[in-house]
This record gives structure tokens, sequence and C-alpha cells, in this order.
């Protein structure tokens, strides 16, 4: 069952071969080059494809039918997707896969694995969960404001900040930013000011808090030490945890003017 | 010659390793314990066991300590608002919260008692609010006859 279906891959990668024109090359060095090495950019499309009957000639090189069968339904999904799809990280997970050969387990834990990490769409869910969005990287603008009587609380992750301009945070250590990197953070849980206290339920809608990612380091060491008396059992153990410092730039969603409003 | 190669980390021997190192660590105890290595390395045991026994207490004794100052704030702000015998305290003003899906921890609810007293109080007539609502429509006619 699975080998006709990768046949019929295969026959619709020859008719895609017929009509596409940058193809032409593509599925040749494909099947020559196992391990990852950089192919030039192309669409989706072609890829999909490319990439279906890649796996299928290695089903049928190795065996591993099982391989095939579970594989089309993820792409014919992702066949309508965006274009961008970082194609060097797609191809070193056809390399890891062809390295393999045996145990169809084995690689349906591999490939999920690497699959979730190298999209870009993935990537940006992952920093939704951690309730941050990646901006631009930092241009030559300073976007550092002096200090403006504004607090927010901000959750990232499991951990809640009451912010302010210019604070600094130590946060978990953020995946998918780099130093001198704008985030937004956006599940903001409450604003205030010297007038005016908005409350989310839970979030606040349309605010926004700016931060920029100033460091990602290692905390101090913790030196964790078991000790059994009289039993002869003594353990050392060192442990860095890894931190990313923010530092709090803006905050959005608030009225700034100053009102004197009387406060019941 | 002999003395200075005993000091180094280069010697083989078990303790010389890591007598400086425990010397450091024994920084700031009482008596002999920073100073004699024998009992500079009983005490600095016991402080690192202390140490990873409190890593976990740490959570709990910050949790509690959030709890009173909470309880404190609640019971400031409530008082002088609503002068009932139904009065705000701490569970009172959490389960109003959590009725109200308000999602703050209790780590933020702390500090906006102490540095944001506006905003607590904000936070603590939301949750007399939601909770207890029967005093509500008493509390309103009260003033309005006075």
């Amino acid at each position: 069952m699975a080998s006709r279906r990768c046949l019929g891959a295969l026959t619709r990668h020859l008719r895609a071969r017929l009509f596409s024109t940058s193809a032409l090359e593509n599925p040749q060095t494909l099947s020559l080059r196992f391990l990852g090495v950089t192919i030039p950019q192309r669409t989706s499309s072609d890829l999909d494809i490319c990439r279906r009957a890649f796996r299928c000639s290695i089903s049928i090189r190795f065996g591993g039918v099982r391989r095939c069968s579970s594989r089309p339904t993820n792409p014919s999904d992702k066949e309508e997707d965006e274009d961008d799809e970082s194609e060097v990280e797609e191809e070193y997970e056809e390399g890891g896969e062809s390295s393999d050969g045996e145990n169809g387990d084995v690689r349906a834990s591999k490939c999920v694995v690497q699959r979730g990490k190298s999209d870009e769409e993935k990537v940006e869910e992952a920093a939704e969960i951690g309730y941050k969005v990646i901006g631009p990287l930092d241009s030559s603008e300073n976007p550092f404001k002096p200090y403006e009587p504004f607090f927010a609380v901000v959750q990232i992750g499991s951990h809640q900040f009451k912010v302010s301009n210019g604070d600094s945070i130590f946060t978990e250590r953020l995946k998918y930013c780099e130093v001198n990197d704008k985030l937004i953070l956006n599940r903001v849980l409450m604003l205030g000011s010297r007038s005016q206290t908005v409350v989310g339920r839970p979030i606040v809608l349309d605010s926004a808090v700016h931060a920029v990612v100033e460091e990602h380091t290692l905390d101090a060491t913790v030196i964790i030490f078991k000790k059994k008396r009289r039993k002869n059992y003594r353990r050392t153990k060192g442990h860095r945890q890894e931190l990313t410092k923010l530092r709090i730039t803006d905050i959005q969603g608030i009225d700034k003017s100053e009102n004197i409003v009387a406060v019941a | 010659n002999w003395e200075e190669l005993d000091s180094r980390s280069a010697a083989v021997g078990k303790g010389t390793m890591n007598k400086d190192k425990i010397f450091k660590l024994a920084k700031g105890f009482r008596g002999r314990a920073k100073n004699c290595i024998r009992i500079a390395r009983e005490r600095v045991e016991k402080a690192l066991q202390y140490s990873y026994r409190d890593r976990r207490n740490k959570k709990r004794d910050m949790r509690s300590l959030w709890i009173e100052r909470i309880n404190a704030g609640a019971r400031l702000h409530g008082v002088s608002c609503f002068l009932c015998v139904f009065q705000v305290n701490y569970g009172n003003f959490m389960h109003g919260l959590m009725k109200e899906n308000i999602q703050l921890n209790r780590k933020v609810l702390s500090e906006l008692s102490m540095y944001e007293p506006y905003s607590f109080k904000a936070l603590v007539d939301i949750s007399s609010n939601a909770f207890p609502g029967n005093k509500g429509p008493k509390k309103d006619s009260s003033s309005m006859v006075a």
C-alpha cells in the first residue's frame, strides 16, 4: 500500500519535472547528495514534491516502507503553506533519515523533533508560548527613553514581572532570539499609571511591552551537595542556570497624558 | 618547595585541592570553623546541605510572605471602603480575583500592595464587587440616605 503511494508520488514528481522550470536539475542533485549539502532556493511546491520523491527513493532502497506511509500526510498539509522554508535544515532531515535506515519508530521521533525546530512557523509558535514576539533586530536608533511613571505586569512563560520603563529583568533563557533583538511581550496582565489602572481578564488587549535582549548569560554557580551521614555517600555537583536579561524600553496600551483625576 | 607543592592544586593529596575551596565557602563562619580545616570541612558540608534544602524551602517561604502582604493590603483597603461585618480578607480577595479571571500571581500582587497602593485598591474593589455582592445594594441605599 505504501509502495503504491510512493509510486504515485513518483509519477507526480515526473509530471512536475516536465512542467516546472527549475526542477530539472534539482531532483538529480537530490538523489545524489544524501547528507545535507546546501541546495539553491526553490519554491515550496517543488520542495514538497522533491521531498516526497526523495523519501520514496530512500524507502525503496532501504526497505523502510513504514516511513513512506506516515510521511505524505504532513507535506500534503504543508503544500499550501508559506514559501520561505529554510531548506538547508530540511535537507539535514533527509540526511538524518537516510543515515539511520532501519527503525521506523526511531526515525519518527528524530524527524518530529528536527522538523519542530527547523520550521520558521514553529519558531514563531514557540515564541507565542513564551509570550513574546520577535521584532526586527536593533537598528542604529536608540530605543531607550528616560523613565516614565507607568508600570505593566507582564507574563513570560510562567513567571510574572512588574516592569516599568528602563527596568531590566532576568528570565529563563529565551530561544529564538539573539542579543540586541527587539521583543514584544504581548501577554500583559495589568497596566498602571498615576491616574489609571487597566486590569486585564486575564490579559489586556491591544497592549504591548517592548523589550530588548541585553544578554544571554548563565546564573551564578549553585553547588548541589547531597550527603547521607554515616553511609559513606556524598555527591557534589555544580549548576548554572541559563538566563536572558531583558531591558524594558516601552509600555504601550495606557494613556500617557497627565490626567489629574481624583482617584477614589 | 615541598610546602609550596602541597598548597598548590598540582599536588595529588586528597585534601589539598579542596582546602582553598572549603575556606572560601567557610567565610563568615563562627570561631574556628573558618580557620581550621577539620572543623571547617564539617561545617561547610552542613552548610551545603542546608542550602540544598533551603533552596526548596525558599519557594515556600516567599509564597507565605507574599500571602501575608496581600492579606495586609486587602484588609487595609477593604475596611476603609466597606464598613460592614463581612470584610475583605485574603481569602475573599483571592476568591474575587479568581472569579473575575484575573491571573496575577501572588508575587506580583504583593509588589502591587507595597508599591502601588491605588492600583491595589482598584483590585480590592473589583474583587469585592465580584465576590461578596450581597452587601452592595445595602451599602448604596445607606450612602444615598446619608
